[in-house]
């Protein structure tokens, strides 16, 4: 089984040393082989909204960057893990980049979800779990809930919480997830 | 004379982009003798070199609005950057709070306007972060029919709707304060159904132009074994 976590290489405080240790504790005794996987300022092109991965080379970005790899990984793991810093609420502009830049391992086309809402389709059958950690010294409360609304009111099976050194918050996160590979619904 | 900066943040490089037009249309409805206006285009300014010039001019600005395409449920990238920094520079210049009024126009290509709302919410976080008196927000959806059937007859009920909201932001930066502050809400008069099914239909024709099959829309080009 295999597990990608991606971080933002500007934002490595002690908290985030502690947080990425713990996950890479507790992946090590699930008997993942773990890959972490850092971007900083510059690392990564902006996505341009050119819609080339969807149009022109479907599935990759038109951008030859580190993101190619990353979406690859994406795709090929069991496990995909997102550390980012809670900024304003939101993720930080390094993995709000990655963010943007993933759409290739999507499809144009609309669809409407169970619940009414529209969303893309994904292009793959099977995706990996997708966990999303913020992190941060001190957050506001509106902050920590804002980080969790924009994923949980929008995707469906991905599981997100903010981290701000609590004593076992991850051990605690952990349990109650099942890992391994997903269906597609997004 | 107020300082006026509109902020559009469009990824997108030489190409038509709807926030633009809405800055626009919002700058269009300040009076010139009462209101000095600032454009600032996020990628324009990354590309030339600005950053720091176009700062300057926010942390000076009385107003400023946001108007940016939905990315992936939240801010884009570029702009999220941009904020980040502009933060960034705030502290290390010692801004003092900003005091600025501060809105947001977002756009997205689903049909739900209210899918905009944790954007709206994020710009609302990063006012209470600079001290900014945050507003209200226009949340727009079907945005990505705007520039190419803004003159279509059933268009104008969106379009008056628009321009109204838009009216409104221009308003209240001139001191007619808004009394409702709650965030507004615009929704294309359109057939979900057909909407969808034209963006759908639309996507074959572009990989047609590109050369490819409508099949090819669907390559998996990272399976494994593939």
């Amino acid at each position: 089984m295999k597990a990608s976590i991606l971080s933002d290489k500007d934002y490595q405080n002690g908290l985030f040393q502690n947080l990425k240790g713990e996950i890479n504790t507790l992946l090590d005794h699930k008997g993942f082989e773990t890959e972490f996987m850092e971007i900083g300022q510059g690392d990564l092109a902006f996505c341009m909204g050119c819609f080339g991965c969807w149009t022109k080379k479907p599935g990759e970005c038109m951008v030859s960057d580190r993101m190619a790899s990353i979406n690859r990984k994406f795709v090929q793991s069991d496990v995909f893990i997102y550390l980012s810093p809670v900024v304003f609420g939101q993720f930080s502009a390094n993995i709000k980049n990655a963010l943007d830049r993933w759409i290739p391992n999507i499809l144009p086309f609309f669809e409407v979800r169970p619940d009414g809402s529209t969303m893309h389709p994904s292009r793959y059958d099977a995706l990996p779990k997708v966990i999303i950690i913020g992190y941060g010294d001190g957050l506001l409360e509106e902050d920590v809930q804002l980080f969790t609304d924009i994923t949980k009111k929008h995707r469906r099976g991905v599981e997100v919480f903010v981290y701000q050194g609590e004593h076992e918050k991850i051990s605690g996160e952990f349990s109650a997830m099942n890992f391994g590979k997903v269906g597609p619904e997004l | 004379m107020k300082n006026v900066v509109l902020l559009s943040a469009s990824p997108k490089v030489n190409e038509p982009s709807v926030s633009k037009y809405l800055a626009g249309m919002v700058g269009d409805r300040l009076d010139a003798s009462e209101v000095e206006k600032t454009y600032i285009d996020v990628r324009q300014s990354m590309m030339k070199h600005q950053i720091q010039r176009d700062f300057e001019a926010l942390s000076e600005a009385d107003a400023l609005v946001i108007v940016f395409p939905l990315y992936v449920f939240c801010m884009p990238g570029i702009l999220t950057r941009f904020l980040e920094d502009y933060y960034k520079f705030r502290s290390e210049n010692n801004k003092t709070a900003s005091n600025a009024k501060v809105y947001a126009v977002v756009n997205c290509g689903f049909p739900e306007s209210e899918i905009n709302l944790e954007a709206v919410r994020v710009i609302r976080s990063f006012c209470r972060h600079i001290g900014a008196n945050f507003r209200f927000g226009v949340m727009i959806g079907g945005g990505g029919m705007f520039l190419a059937a803004k003159e279509a007859p059933f268009m104008k009920k969106v379009m008056a709707k628009l321009e109204e909201a838009l009216s409104a932001i221009a308003k209240d930066i001139s001191g007619e304060d808004r009394g409702d502050l709650n965030d507004i809400q615009i929704a294309m008069k359109f057939p979900r159904r057909l909407y969808l099914f034209m963006g759908n239909a639309g996507w074959g024709v572009l990989a047609r132009k590109n050369g490819l099959h409508k099949k090819d829309l669907y390559k998996k080009p990272y399976l494994l074994n593939e």
